[in-house]
């Protein structure tokens, strides 16, 4: 490739860039591909020689982008990221070229710079081989839209095709099976994390509910190699835990990095989700405690996952700020990302956003409100955009029979239908709804906030693009930072 | 008379699709708030289905990968029992994957023929590309709405044989094959149809219509599901029809 259609093609996307923010809109994506479109190896020209930490799986990679950023930033690197739902090849691209320049600034300030790349798993197998990333943090495979991405083993090959493509050291999330089983024939260079099988057995007892419909759906429930039904000694949620075939022996691996708790009292989930919560992380024989950045089981793993990150990619590299205690120390202070339990104080209230894209994410969303101790009212968006997936079926395998919710609870977005039928097909009395279509959504936070006590918080879950509308009018309201800026 | 049916959820751990424990749900809601209680069972690799103890049987549809799992223990294991049980006319709701599987062969696109259980005459054909979207259909034997929305996805094309009859006509969406204007199939108590996950939850006269049948098997012809308002269903169904996606 020339290297004046590099620098062409560099140069348009930094003039796009730059007339896009003049227009006060974020310049995300269309920077990378005006890139592309000019140079189709940009992604690849740009990479050489750059240190990069790809994150991809179908839940949690944007809040582990975040704080793995948080911790190098702390840590004292020049982070170079992209910002949340950029993360096909042209938000790549994008970020890339808007990195030049952060690199000579950090260059200037003697600081090293550190590219962590959030990438969407289909893109993962094209846009891999072009970064040459020298770690890869594979978070765990839920289903997600299906009629977007297809079935989950296609997911599965799209991120071992990107593995392939590079020689990346890989870091595995261990209690999910199907990500696990992506170290097969690439075991040297993979490590994992997981949750100690003691600390898991807390949550098995919440999980059992009944919701009278039998168990909840569940993804990989059968053996990777022999297809075998997995039997698991605990479990954390969903289809992740401490899981072992009882035909071919195939378990879960050994962990590298592991997260332990210890519940106050009662099992369950009550009391993790309040913030101050504290975890126990474990690397050999270190051992940190955390104070957990982000409430909610999920994020035990998220923060692990960043942690291990960091002190896998300091290991590579080495490079002695990167150590695990002070990485470990350093997730403490991370802030939630874009709509990921973020929260907004509204006078003496708050609002709570919880973006849910997937059955997975809502139902830990859901279980999250149910067990929060300061839940006022909860707000349930569900649009069928491109972006969210045209079919909303997937609300149906979501568990909503086992949780407790608030008294009052509303409903909006496009399909406000769908998502009300599900909520009286949970037997919710109807009394307790608020349906509404989109276009009364900015009435319906009113509605809510006077119906939510003094001190409590509305928990707002919407999925993609009706995150991006409420946002919206967020911004107007409360004057929220546009999540660009 | 015992107020109490009982259904068989046959491999929930594999084919659930799309939100297929839905119907599962709808079928239990809309009896239990007649004062009927459904009990659910959930059969599935290597277990034993037993035909006269269930009065409904719901197969869903399941990924390529779980599907070829179950097929052998669908087709040889519990192959018979399934055939007898439709031949006795109990009640079945088969969704996508699980209605071809039903069927007597489903091609794939390269030619190579798979043998499934042949309890109904439908076969299908695999092709490239894949029929997605919202549908509508018209299903004339409903009591009230006779109007049915669905969701399909689905590469199959499907043909019905002879003794089975369309479930529907196609108002909008592609359906069986996207030939001939048809969706789903009925054979004596079976019910199949394409469309997914919240297929009974947008459609309470079809739930209905199968309690009933189910209803009626149990404690004969003389029995009749109470009045139940729909009127929730329908507020759910008119907002899908001010959508600008369905």
């Amino acid at each position: 490739m020339s290297k004046l259609r590099i620098g062409f093609a560099i140069l348009s996307a930094r003039i796009v860039s730059r007339g896009l923010r003049l227009c006060r809109r974020g310049a995300t994506t269309l920077p990378g591909r005006v890139a592309i479109r000019i140079c189709p190896q940009i992604i690849s020209a740009l990479s050489q020689e750059k240190d990069i930490i790809a994150i991809t799986g179908t839940n949690g990679k944007t809040t582990t982008t975040h704080m793995t950023t948080a911790i190098l930033r702390a840590r004292g690197y020049e982070v170079i990221t992209n910002v949340s739902g950029a993360n096909l090849a042209t938000g790549i691209a994008t970020t890339l070229v808007a990195g030049i320049q952060r690199e000579k600034k950090a260059r200037k300030a003697n600081k090293k710079a550190v590219y962590v790349l959030e990438t969407d798993e289909a893109a993962f197998a094209k846009v891999c081989g072009a970064l040459r990333p020298k770690v890869c943090v594979v978070t765990n495979l839920f289903r997600d839209q299906l009629d977007r991405y297809g079935e989950l083993v296609h997911t599965q090959n799209f991120i071992a095709k990107g593995l392939d493509s590079c020689d990346a050291k890989i870091l595995l999330n261990a209690d999910d099976s199907l990500v696990a089983s992506l170290s097969n024939q690439r075991e040297t260079r993979s490590v994992f994390f997981g949750m100690h099988t003691e600390s898991m057995y807390c949550n098995s007892v919440t999980n059992a509910g009944n919701s009278g419909v039998g168990e909840t759906t569940t993804d990989a429930s059968y053996c990777s190699f022999c297809q075998t039904k997995y039997e698991y000694h605990a479990k954390t949620f969903g289809h992740l835990g401490d899981f072992f075939c009882p035909k071919c022996g195939y378990k879960r691996p050994d962990l590298d990095f592991s997260i332990s708790y210890k519940l106050p009292d009662s099992p369950g989930e009550k009391g993790i989700s309040d913030e101050g919560f504290s975890i126990t992380l474990l690397h050999g024989e270190e051992e940190a405690l955390v104070a957990l950045p982000i409430p909610g089981l999920h994020n035990f793993y998220n923060t692990m996952a960043a942690v291990a990150a960091c002190t896998f990619f300091g290991a590579q590299m080495q490079e002695d700020a990167l150590n695990f205690a002070d990485c470990a120390k350093a997730v403490c202070e991370v802030r939630p990302a874009f709509g990921r339990m973020e929260k907004i104080e509204v006078g003496n209230k708050y609002i709570c956003l919880l973006l849910v894209k997937n059955p997975v994410g809502l139902e830990r969303a859901l279980s999250f409100v149910s067990s929060a101790s300061d839940t006022g009212a909860m707000f349930l968006l569900l649009n069928s955009n491109d972006a969210d997936g045209k079919d909303v079926s997937w609300i149906w395998d979501v568990d909503f029979e086992t949780k407790t919710y608030p008294e009052e609870i509303f409903v909006s977005g496009e399909r406000y239908g769908d998502m009300f039928l599900r909520l009286i097909y949970a037997d919710i009395d109807k009394a307790r709804l608020h349906p509404k279509p989109m276009r009364d959504c900015a009435m319906q936070i009113d509605e809510a906030l006077e119906v939510c006590a003094e001190g409590k918080c509305l928990y707002i879950l919407p999925n993609y693009t009706a995150m991006l509308a409420l946002r919206e009018i967020l911004v107007k309201r409360y004057r929220l930072k546009d999540f660009w800026k | 008379m015992e107020d109490r049916l009982r259904l068989c959820h046959l491999y929930p751990d594999l084919l659930n699709l799309y939100g297929d424990r839905g119907n599962v749900l709808a079928l239990k809601r809309r009896a239990q708030w007649r004062g009927i209680e459904l009990e659910i069972e959930q059969v599935s690799m290597g277990e034993k289905f037993d035909e006269d103890r269930y009065d409904l049987v719901f197969l869903g549809g399941g990924q390529d990968a779980e599907q070829n799992i179950i097929r052998t223990d669908f087709v040889s294991g519990k192959g018979d029992a399934v055939k007898r049980a439709v031949e006795k006319n109990k009640v079945f709701l088969c969704i996508c994957g699980g209605y071809q599987m039903m069927g007597t062969f489903y091609e794939e696109h390269d030619g190579t023929r798979i043998d499934c259980l042949g309890a109904i005459s439908v076969h299908t054909i695999g092709k490239e590309n894949r029929f997605i979207g919202d549908t509508v259909y018209s299903c004339p034997f409903l009591s009230g709405s006779k109007i049915l929305y669905g969701f399909e996805n689905h590469s199959g094309r499907t043909y019905l044989g002879s003794g089975v009859k369309p479930l529907a006509q196609v108002i909008s969406g592609a359906g069986n094959n996207g030939e001939d204007g048809f969706e789903g199939a009925i054979y004596r108590n079976v019910y199949c149809t394409y469309s997914h996950g919240s297929f009974l939850p947008k459609n309470p006269r079809m739930t209905d219509h199968l309690l009933q049948c189910a209803g009626k098997l149990k404690w004969g012809e003389e029995f009749s599901l109470a009045d139940l308002s729909d009127e929730m269903e329908e507020f759910a169904r008119s907002s899908l029809l001010t959508c600008k996606n369905a």
